[in-house]
């Protein structure tokens, strides 16, 4: 097509306050919006966790003042007794924290803030290919979060069968009120059905835009790993997300209409007696369901920050990144094996040992990926002159962290350690080692890393170290118990840290020879660097928003020295990024090139002998 | 490609020349990926329902010729896409809209039998028995006296006549009857003295049908005890409801509102002591465990400033009347009792609640499967069901079953005789059975064969939208039947709730149905864009082509769906 038809359809017009920051098409507005809501958000699913954590630790005591202010006092009234969390209201700040941290915290900010601000600018686009749809992407997930968030104040409260929403506990909860509608469980359910359009849509964004918009030189094998990343998360979840509409429709169905899709026959519960309901359903199909999703979600969650400290590693090591390509070919590998382990989740459900063995095959096989991708990085670091600016302390933190989550989990793989381990605080150990010193932190590297870029300045360096050193002493503080917990058998389900238990059987030993009354004072501890690792993310808030203003300004588009093509924009970059159309020669990480003056090359740099005129008649 | 303007996306009219694909493109096929995952998902729930159903699958239970007539309808549609498609090539504007009109059309029409299918359903009634027998067919409606009394009168229930529809709700009526509530008969009855109302769960539209029964019978509804409102000890309570006062919505709110306002002062009051006690406590026994401290600490309540907070509110019924309640907003009941599903509890007495229904179809099949799973002969549990001995025109129609299904045997074993040369215990062993699901099951087609003794003769266009209770030829072949309340075990209309073979059904079909309309909306929106083909036709034509795709892909759906669902 040529220019002057596409001119038509394009009018330079200025676009008002709310075209441009508000419902906006430009993929960086766009990534910023789910940046920030997405922080928001998990700042609310932390909260949550305090008040939990308030409950593990002290049971018997009101919540304290600075924790209980945010509520008003007619939900106090109606949520906690004499100021205590009750066991209902723990479940639904569980499901509820869960929930938020999962689908409308970390893939938001992962895949939303970081797959729409870099990545096109990464491959030299203009912007994503269907900016609209990009656009409804952004505010469909605002809709199903702030519906989810909403249900907080509905007669009913919040959702409260976990984050998984297993029925028949989920189809059970709230089914006293008249209004299924506007009941937390059903509210969870819809909302999930926007967040899965949202990520349908960005999916569809992301890949297209990655085949049909690089920038011209840009073969598959010169794109940066972030970008590798990226397409395989958008694939995940394209593909893996569908299986969880189906269970969030048959469930919605199951609440609105009566039909019994997850209701086995003959079910009785003590308040509602035999249910009226015509039986014959299988819960059994959700966990499948929810699980075909559920395990992608844990690479839809890592590799964001897997992405975002393969950039920060090379930049700051002054050294390529160590197997690119193993990195890309493993990539590929665990999204291709991500769908075939879900089941790992489930051997407590009595499948079967043949469906067991098959999924704890896979489950062991999954790990050779996953090592290819730490081991590149770990080894990237080795022989570097590293400067250890504020992403690179973060991006280093994330290996060993993320190092811990993934060894705590090869127990689990195993069917026959599993079934002591699970729903113990083990597991709740290793899945937040995964997600919250791991993926957290990666992603905080992300922040420190691209935040000149996006603002113009960069963010203070002393209140990074604040942020950074008490979060990882506290992080730990916080989680490492919860293995040593977890195998004292310590279930994640106690609302009150295991307190009832002392009363009935205090000496109970369970197969790893520990007891409850032993370590259940570690509650305490945990708890109380909860408090703290809260303090710690001040320091962040702040350094976040004054740094957009009063921040020391960028030198150059490229502070440093980077070698890919999102520091050939301005900054920040315009409408449509790239002031001329870049052209890329190289692979991503041209670190410290013998051959070259400098100790970067980067990918838009035309080659000392070039053949000018043929590339300027492009 | 230098001299481009970089904020304009390319490839949105052209294809990028190393994929060879434009944008949109690329795009839909990625959206119809994750399409076959969601429909996946759902074919996937669909085997995984039925292969571990515990209760015999509904099987082949859908009237064929609509679904079939859909099929090609949708074919035919899909064919007019790409000739619409093709016209937009050649740049014929009129065709185009001419293919594309019928392509709308035809979705049109495939939605209007998806209409007339889904309303037969939801008019169709189906009853579990307690043996586990199923009964289909159409409610009776009747009136309802003050006493629970069903009036069977000329305005009510006549054979087969308007009473086949179902009414739900209380519809009034007029002078004559001022004192029944016209309905469907399926009701549980229930007469009232006294009702306790759950304040945290008010709904007005449940109040609403105790209020509009209670004035269609002259029965007046009145607060038995004054409520008052306190927030806080110390001032004077505010009276907001007085014995006697006529029981309403507004009432009920207010004295919700009382509730709720002494409900938070007292968890605060109750809260502030706790705190207390704690501090003292934990000054006193520095040291000591949490858990062992707390078993020290209780709250006194009377030395706090605690007001009183009730939630729930009774009022009484005068004269004494019968409430028809239906039966899916009750949520347990006995003789003397119910709970209806707003909390709201109702003593008195429960009456006789018979479901009046016209049966067009028997279903033993379920009875003969929970028979064999107690090694009891299937034959013989058949023998004994309950409405063998309950309705004779049931019974007679059986004993004809039973005839032509053993006619039908013979002939497969005369069959067989003939290849295995007269040895009749090898031509047994060969011989074809009537299959569990037409031995154990009559249709409506055979109650009106068999109870017209073979002088209706069904042709293959009948009962398009399956059994017609508006026919009177063969409505009057459906037997009718008074089926007392205990005998129901589990009761709904063909809706999901019936069972998950139409729970999924609804589900696959609806959400067919809403990609059918979402599709023809976007196709139809092309026909109105005359400016779009003058100034682009290209962009033009790759969106009707990838619109197209997306309608290849819903008659694709379908064309799996049809045999799923209609005949196996």
């Amino acid at each position: 097509m040529s220019a002057s038809t596409s001119h038509d359809h394009h009018d330079h017009h200025e676009p008002n306050f709310l075209q441009k920051y508000v419902f906006s098409t430009d993929h960086k507005t766009i990534g910023i919006q789910y940046g920030v809501t997405a922080l928001l958000f998990i700042a609310l699913g932390f909260y949550l966790m305090m008040v939990m954590r308030w409950s593990i630790a002290y049971p018997h005591e009101p919540l304290p003042e600075w924790m209980s202010w945010v509520f008003t006092e007619e939900w106090r009234g109606r949520w906690l007794q004499d100021g205590k969390v009750t066991g209902e209201t723990y479940n639904m700040f569980g499901a509820m924290h869960g929930t938020i941290m999962v689908f409308l915290g970390v893939v938001p900010l992962g895949f939303g803030a970081f797959g729409n601000y870099v990545m096109p600018l990464q491959i030299g686009a203009p912007d994503m290919a269907f900016p609209k749809l990009n656009m409804m992407s952004f505010w469909l997930y605002f809709v199903g979060g702030a519906m989810m968030v909403a249900s907080f104040f509905l007669e009913s409260g919040a959702a409260k069968s976990g984050w998984t929403n297993y029925p028949p506990l989920a189809q059970i909860a709230d089914s006293q009120f008249v209004n299924q509608l506007f009941t937390g469980q059903t509210q969870w359910l819809l909302g999930m059905v926007f967040l899965i359009s949202s990520s349908l849509l960005g999916s569809v964004n992301v890949i297209v835009t990655m085949v049909n918009l690089r920038a011209p030189g840009l073969t598959w094998f010169r794109m940066p790993f972030f970008c590798w990343a990226m397409l395989v998360i958008a694939f995940l979840l394209l593909l893996a997300f569908p299986p969880l509409e189906v269970a969030a429709i048959m469930q919605v169905m199951d609440r609105l209409t009566g039909s019994s899709f997850f209701m086995p026959s003959g079910l009785y519960t003590a308040s509602a007696g035999a249910l009226d309901v015509s039986g014959g359903g299988s819960p059994l199909l959700y966990q499948h369901l929810f699980w075909f999703l559920g395990h992608p979600e844990v690479y839809v969650l890592l590799l964001p920050a897997i992405a975002c400290v393969a950039e920060i590693i090379p930049t700051n090591t002054r050294k390529p990144l160590w197997g690119y390509k193993s990195m890309v070919w493993g990539v590929m590998v665990l999204g291709f094996l991500s769908f075939i382990v879900w089941a790992h989740h489930m051997y407590l459900t009595g499948m079967g040992p043949m469906v067991s063995s098959f999924f704890q095959v896979t489950t062991v096989l999954i790990s050779v990926p996953s090592v290819i991708l730490l081991t590149s990085l770990l080894i990237s670091l080795w022989g570097g002159s590293i400067r250890f600016n504020q992403p690179m302390m973060w991006a280093v933190a994330f290996i060993p962290m993320f190092g811990i989550g993934g060894l705590t989990g090869l127990p689990l793989a195993f069917n026959l350690a599993d079934l002591h381990l699970h729903d113990t605080y083990y597991v709740i150990g290793h899945f937040h080692y995964v997600v919250a010193p791991g993926i957290l932190f990666g992603l905080f590297a992300g922040i420190y890393h691209w935040y000149p870029k996006a603002t113009g300045r960069h963010m203070n360096n002393f209140l990074g170290h604040l942020h950074f050193w008490p979060s990882l002493i506290f992080i730990n503080l916080v989680f490492f118990p919860m293995l040593i917990q977890g195998m004292a058998g310590f279930h994640r389900r106690w609302y009150n840290g295991g307190d009832a238990y002392l009363e009935k059987a205090a000496d109970g030993v369970n197969v790893f020879g520990l007891t409850v009354l032993e370590k259940i004072d570690l509650n305490i501890l945990m708890s109380t660097s909860a408090w703290f690792l809260a303090a710690a993310q001040i320091p962040f808030i702040v350094n976040f928003f004054t740094s957009w203003k009063t921040g020391k300004k960028v030198e150059n588009d490229n502070p440093y020295d980077a070698t890919t093509l999102e520091w050939a924009t301005p900054t920040p970059p315009g409408h449509g990024n790239f002031e001329t159309l870049p052209e890329v020669y190289r692979g991503p990480y041209e670190y410290s090139r013998p051959d070259h003056d400098e100790d970067y090359y980067p990918q838009w740099h035309e080659p000392a002998v070039a053949k000018k005129e043929e590339t300027a008649d492009l | 490609m230098n001299e481009k303007i970089l904020d304009e996306i390319p490839y949105i009219v052209n294809p990028r020349k190393d994929t060879g694909l434009f944008n949109s493109k690329i795009g839909i096929w990625l959206f119809l990926a994750s399409e076959v995952m969601l429909f996946g998902g759902l074919f996937s729930g669909y085997i995984f329902l039925r292969v571990y159903a515990d209760y015999p699958w509904p099987e082949r239970v859908l009237p064929i010729l609509p679904g079939l007539v859909n099929t090609f309808i949708l074919i035919a549609s899909s064919v007019t896409v790409v000739f619409a498609w093709a016209m937009l090539k050649l740049g014929k504007w009129n065709m185009f809209r001419l293919f594309m009109g019928i392509t709308i059309a035809c979705a049109a029409i495939f939605m209007g039998f998806k209409v007339v299918e889904y309303k037969a359903k939801f008019e169709h009634q189906g009853v579990r028995l307690a043996d586990y027998t199923i009964l289909e067919g159409h409610l009776h409606a009747a009136d309802v006296d003050s006493h629970g009394h069903i009036v069977h009168d000329s305005h009510g229930h006549d054979a087969h006549g308007e009473g086949h529809d179902a009414h739900k709700g209380h519809d009034d009526h007029g002078n004559k009857e001022a004192t029944t509530v016209h309905t469907s008969v399926n009701n549980i009855i229930f007469d009232a003295k006294k009702l306790t109302f759950d304040l945290t769960k008010v709904d007005e539209k449940y109040l609403e049908t105790i209020l509009e029964q209670a004035a269609t019978h002259d029965a007046k509804v009145t607060f038995s005890k004054d409520v008052f409102s306190q927030s806080e000890p110390g001032v004077k309570p505010v009276k907001i409801i007085s014995a006697g006062d006529e029981l309403s919505y507004e009432k009920l709110i207010a004295a919700k509102e009382a509730f709720v306002a002494a409900r938070t002062h007292n968890a605060a009051e109750r809260t502030a002591e706790l705190r207390r006690l704690w501090k003292e406590s934990k000054a006193e026994n520095e040291g000591v465990a949490g858990w062992k401290q707390a078993q020290d600490i209780a709250i006194d309540t009377d030395k706090l400033a605690l007001v009183p907070a009730k939630s729930s509110i009774s009022a009484t019924v005068e004269p004494h009347i019968s409430f028809v309640f239906a039966p899916q907003k009750v949520k347990s009941y006995n003789a003397s009792s119910l709970t209806r599903k707003d909390g709201t509890m109702v003593v008195g007495s429960l009456q006789k609640s018979p479901m009046e229904l016209g049966i067009d179809a028997v279903d033993f099949t379920f009875l003969v499967q929970q028979a064999e799973e107690m090694g009891i002969d299937p034959d013989d549990a058949v023998e004994k069901a309950w409405i063998l001995s309950h309705s004779p025109a049931v019974k007679a129609a059986w004993e004809e079953h039973k005839k032509h299904v053993a006619a039908i045997d013979e002939a497969y074993f005369q069959e067989a005789l003939k290849k295995t040369d007269g040895d009749e215990e090898k031509a047994r062993e060969i011989a074809n059975h009537v299959p569990e699901v037409e031995k154990y099951r009559m249709t409506w087609k055979d109650l009106v064969r068999y109870g017209s003794h073979g002088e209706i003769n069904l042709q293959w266009y009948d009962g398009f939208k399956g059994a017609n209770h508006k026919n009177e030829e063969w409505a009057a072949h459906f037997p009718d039947i008074s089926i007392p309340r205990e005998q129901i075990a589990f009761e709904s209309k063909f809706t999901p709730r019936w069972n998950n073979y139409y729970a999924i059904y609804f589900t696959i079909t609806g959400l067919h149905g809403l990609h059918i309309i979402g599709g023809a909306i976007v196709l139809g929106y092309y026909m109105f864009c005359p400016n779009m083909f003058r100034k682009n036709p290209t962009w033009l034509a790759n969106r009707v082509e990838v619109a197209g795709l997306f309608w290849h892909f819903v008659d694709l759906v379908w064309i799996f769906l049809f045999p799923i669902l209609y005949l196996m």
